[in-house]
């Protein structure tokens, strides 16, 4: 089916430990989330087949709404096209689960178009085995043996401007030729040519009687300028290829959908490419996802997706592996309590092997939620040179923040979810927090490019879900100083003053959805958004509207006031004041993740009325 | 709305199949076997070369020959043809007076281009054991499948090695009193060492002393992982790293079989393999087949399940029920739950995902009618 005709759309997203399906349909002529639902992914041994986590998810999302989606018919899954109120127009997958894509990388120098085809690869699933470049000194053998040792899936040749001097790249080109040839058993690579576009058809010539060969527009056209984009999209290709070809039975399910299965980064990367161009305020959209064996953040700067995906820190099958690059020492900074290098290894392991467990303990959870920040300021560390940033600079104005991955999104309270962010990327100014909690934005990155308007009208409501909006100060504060007075005019008419003290959060009591109009006035010496005064207009979020006095850079408390001050904070943040720590089992007190959440359908139904 | 928790088969008997498969990049080494045939645990069904290094030989070079195609003349190999250390490739002149280029390593020529011979070095030879005893299945070039009957226990972790042997429990004292026996006539001498509690770098020092054939423990430190894998007979974790309660059921099924001997398979667990760590102890099945184990259950009332996170670890209970709301639990996350009754009759409220089945047969399953 053409997408112009289509209505309702069934995405699926594979994590490696969650699939989640979405349904869009139109409901009074508009695109909207009409369900969500989710089952654990089935990719690994011993079931290695991910139709069956993605039958499993369509199964509830049918009981749920009373829609039949799956088909009975042997060589369809779903009932396509949608008739008398079953089944579905169109069926799209993305998909991060599996391991990632081993990369040898060639190019002409290693500052320039090996800079730019590390960039490129950033925005799939990918394990850069080694690089090879002019100025690699290595003989004939050892580079042949480079490019073979580790076994790519993929050999990425870059180099060369546009119509550029080609002898240096086509030697270049020769030795990969030379090692494939060698292959006599096992997979032979398939090679993406990014380069020179005066050369494509040398390398055609060279490589595509040995293997397949893609090709993309040249990354590096001109010295100046720099087009990773084309390369990207033909990655994404690639990338289902490999996964067609793995086992998972992925294959399957690429089947069902037009466009195979797209790795989720580069939906991410398409959905903040959208976002970017919608009018907005700050620097553009910041999306954090950290999932259970990679982790991304993709900026939009400048109207452009920046992004940085990391195969090696995840929350379950790459923890340990996390855990050595955030180190436990810098995981020890975000804990209330004592643990010993030792004990957080054995947690770090013991969640590679059950990768889908959940904490069982309020410790335990305090534990991924300290992995979960210092993921994220290891992701931000990663890009602050490709944000322009130097070392120390906070970070851009982006607007708004989305975060995604369980660890993020399903925090015991909304509030916690929004302290996270506010903790590990420490936002300055007017900030607003949106989680994704249905992995959605992924799904519609992709859409955005068959059917922009069920992107556009899928994000108005209630894909996303606001967490709330953040204010946050820039400028030297102490603790205990006062540094905003706050005055908050709630959808009752009622006003509540407050003083925000240096080190203290604070969130406006008001309800998820209703309309706050604040005035606020810092001290002198303090900023939001380059002014002392404001009068603003906001919609509370799940997490209501917080105004954050900690200061930036955030000085973190020293160990013997820790516990204390992780406590007011995470108090503050889920709408209580003070009082002493809970007891372990003080989640039976607290509101649930459900009541601050709406569902979809709810959203839906408010949005209609 | 049903739920498939992850499985980890713990079995008293149960039909056990499993494929034993080359790495990829082996060159096959002929082995006699036919499917039909019975295999003992040790008998090898597969083996093959893996070969790694490339050694690119300029035959052009090593005689001073600038001319390719008259250095290419004196080539002895052919692409394709298997070689071994010492080998002549290459040879000028005759008699006496000839002077040989020979292969520096076991290998295979992968290609000879104009006067410059290319040899994969071969990097070891690998040799497959059926592991469990029973009949095969069948069999390819690459890999067969092989099929038992016997008691299964799936662990936790591995350190890659494997043995068939029979095995014992540790003395009470544990090893320091292992440590003090004479190894020339210990009775654990080539026996796999079961410990209920979890072990130490000085008990796996201690075992590796007294030439034991293996150890099996609830759990160990993480920081062994690397000393483990270095030991040359199997280590397997039922449960996995730190201090951990051992899951009684498992150490249950091994005292009820003591005397028997069983394969302890310490695959490295690897979420992208079909392989994963586990004993199967060989049982007769009295000339029934028993049920094969299922893996993709959806978790009922009823079902027997092991919590596999704090608090509650390592205890089986079975499901009472299976709340429609999501509960809140001990993390003050809400989550979908089960009520779980433990042996001592207390009812416990777990997270979905911190269950998994034992791989009790209930019906076919989905997976099993899709293979």
């Amino acid at each position: 089916m053409a997408f112009e005709h289509v209505n309702s759309l069934l995405v699926a997203d594979i994590g490696n430990v969650h699939t989640r399906l979405v349904l869009i349909d139109v409901v009074e002529g508009q695109y909207r989330l009409i369900a969500t639902s989710r089952a654990l992914t089935t990719a690994a041994p011993p079931l290695s087949h991910v139709g069956l986590g993605v039958e499993r998810a369509a199964d509830t999302m049918a009981r749920q709404i009373g829609r039949g989606l799956l088909s009975l018919e042997a060589d369809q899954m779903f009932i396509m096209p949608e008739a008398g109120g079953h089944g579905v127009d169109e069926f799209l997958a993305t998909s991060s689960a599996g391991r990632p894509m081993r990369v040898f990388l060639v190019g002409l120098t290693p500052e320039i178009s090996i800079a730019s085809g590390r960039r490129a690869l950033a925005g799939t699933y990918v394990t850069l085995t080694d690089t090879l470049s002019t100025d690699d000194l290595r003989s004939e053998e050892q580079k042949i043996n480079a490019i073979l040792r580790d076994e790519p899936d993929l050999i990425l040749i870059v180099g060369g401007t546009d119509d550029g001097a080609d002898d240096i790249l086509l030697d270049l080109v020769k030795t990969v030729q030379k090692s494939l040839l060698l292959l006599t058993r096992g997979k032979m690579p398939v090679v993406l040519f990014a380069g020179n576009r005066a050369l494509k058809r040398q390398v055609d010539d060279l490589l595509s009687p040995v293997t397949e060969v893609y090709s993309a527009r040249n990354v590096r056209p001109t010295l100046a300028d720099e087009q990773i984009f084309p390369a990207q999209i033909e990655l994404s290709l690639v990338y289902d290829d490999y996964r067609t070809k793995s086992p998972g039975g992925f294959v399957e399910i690429g089947r069902h959908s037009q466009v195979g299965v797209v790795p989720t980064a580069q939906g991410l990367i398409s959905a903040v490419r959208y976002l970017s161009h919608l009018p907005q305020k700050g620097v553009g959209p910041l999306v954090a996802d950290i999932g259970s064996a990679n982790s991304a953040l993709v900026a939009g700067i400048k109207r452009e997706p920046h992004f940085t995906i990391r195969t090696d820190l995840g929350m379950g099958h790459s923890l340990a592996s996390a855990l050595e690059a955030i180190t436990p020492e810098n995981v020890q900074r975000w804990l209330p309590f004592e643990i010993s290098v030792d004990e957080m290894w054995e947690y770090a392991y013991n969640k590679e092997l059950r990768p889908a467990t959940v904490p069982g303990t309020a410790e335990e959870l305090m534990l991924e939620q300290a992995f979960a920040r210092e993921i994220l300021r290891l992701l931000v560390a990663d890009a602050r040179d490709d944000w322009g940033l130097g070392q120390g600079d906070l970070l851009p104005a982006f607007r708004p923040i989305i975060a995604a991955g369980s660890i993020l999104t399903e925090a015991q309270h909304p509030g916690i979810a929004a302290l996270l962010l506010l903790d590990a990327l420490q936002p300055v100014g007017v900030t607003e927090l949106q989680a994704d909690p249905y992995n959605l934005l992924s799904s519609l990155g992709v859409v955005a490019f068959l059917k922009p308007i069920i992107t556009v009208q899928a994000l108005e409501a209630p894909g996303l879900v606001n967490l709330g909006t953040a204010f946050s100060p820039l400028g030297r504060i102490q603790y205990g100083q006062d540094v905003m007075y706050v005055q908050a005019r709630l959808a009752d008419g009622q006003i509540v003053n407050h003083t925000v003290r240096g080190g203290e959060i604070w969130m406006v009591p008001a309800l998820p959805g209703d309309p706050v109009e604040l005035a606020v006035k810092l001290r002198g010496g303090l900023t939001i958004s380059g002014r002392r005064r404001f009068k603003l207009k906001v919609t509370a979020g799940a997490a209501g509207v917080i105004f954050d006095g900690r200061g930036r850079p955030l000085v973190l408390p020293r160990p013997r006031d820790r516990a204390a001050r992780f406590m007011q904070w995470q108090l503050a943040m889920m709408g209580q004041r003070g009082g002493p720590p809970p007891s372990p089992d003080a989640g039976a007190l607290l509101p649930s993740l459900e009541d601050l959440y709406p569902t979809p359908e709810e959203a839906a139904d408010a949005n209609l009325s | 709305m049903p739920t498939y928790p992850e499985t980890t088969i713990i079995q008293g008997l149960a039909r056990v199949q499993r494929e034993r498969r080359l790495p990829p990049q082996a060159i096959p080494r002929p082995v006699h076997i036919v499917a039909g045939q019975t295999v003992d645990a040790v008998t090898v069904v597969l083996a093959g070369d893996i070969l790694k290094r490339y050694r690119i030989l300029d035959v052009g070079a090593f005689f001073d020959i600038r001319q390719a195609q008259k250095a290419a003349e004196l080539i002895e190999v052919s692409e394709g043809q298997r070689i071994q250390v010492g080998q002549e490739l290459a040879r000028r002149g005759k008699g006496r007076r000839a002077k040989s280029m020979l292969s520096p390593v076991d290998g295979q020529v992968v290609r000879i281009e104009d006067s410059r011979i290319i040899i994969q070095a071969r990097e070891r030879t690998v040799e497959i054991q059926a592991k469990i005893p029973g009949e095969l299945v069948s069999v390819e070039p690459n890999a067969v499948q092989v099929a038992g009957n016997g008691a299964i226990i799936q662990c936790a972790w591995g350190n890659g090695q494997f043995a068939f042997r029979p095995y014992r429990f540790l003395p009470d004292e544990g090893f320091v009193g292992l440590s003090k026996l004479d190894v020339r006539i210990s009775e654990f001498r080539h026996v796999v060492i079961i410990s209920p509690a979890p072990i130490t770098k000085g008990d796996l020092l201690v075992a590796q002393q007294q030439d034991v054939a293996g150890v099996v423990a609830p759990s160990m430190a993480s920081n062994l992982r690397e000393f483990a894998m270095q030991l040359t007979f199997p280590v397997l974790l039922t449960e996995g790293f730190g201090q951990r309660r051992p899951t009684e059921l498992i150490y249950t099924l091994l005292q009820s079989n003591m005397g028997r001997q069983a394969a302890f398979d310490a695959a490295v667990p690897d979420p992208w393999s079909k392989d994963r760590p586990e004993i199967v102890i060989p049982l007769p099945s009295g000339g029934t087949l028993p049920p094969r184990p299922a893996l993709d259950q959806p978790v009922a009332v009823g079902a027997r399940v092991r919590i596999i996170r704090a608090p509650g670890y390592g205890r089986i209970g079975e499901v009472v029920a299976l709340p429609d709301a999501p509960q809140v639990v001990g993390s003050g996350l809400r989550l979908p739950c089960a009520r779980v009754k433990l042996p001592n009759e207390r009812v416990v409220v777990v997270p979905l995902a911190n269950l998994e089945l034992l791989g009790q047969t209930v019906g076919p399953s989905r997976a099993d009618q899709r293979t």
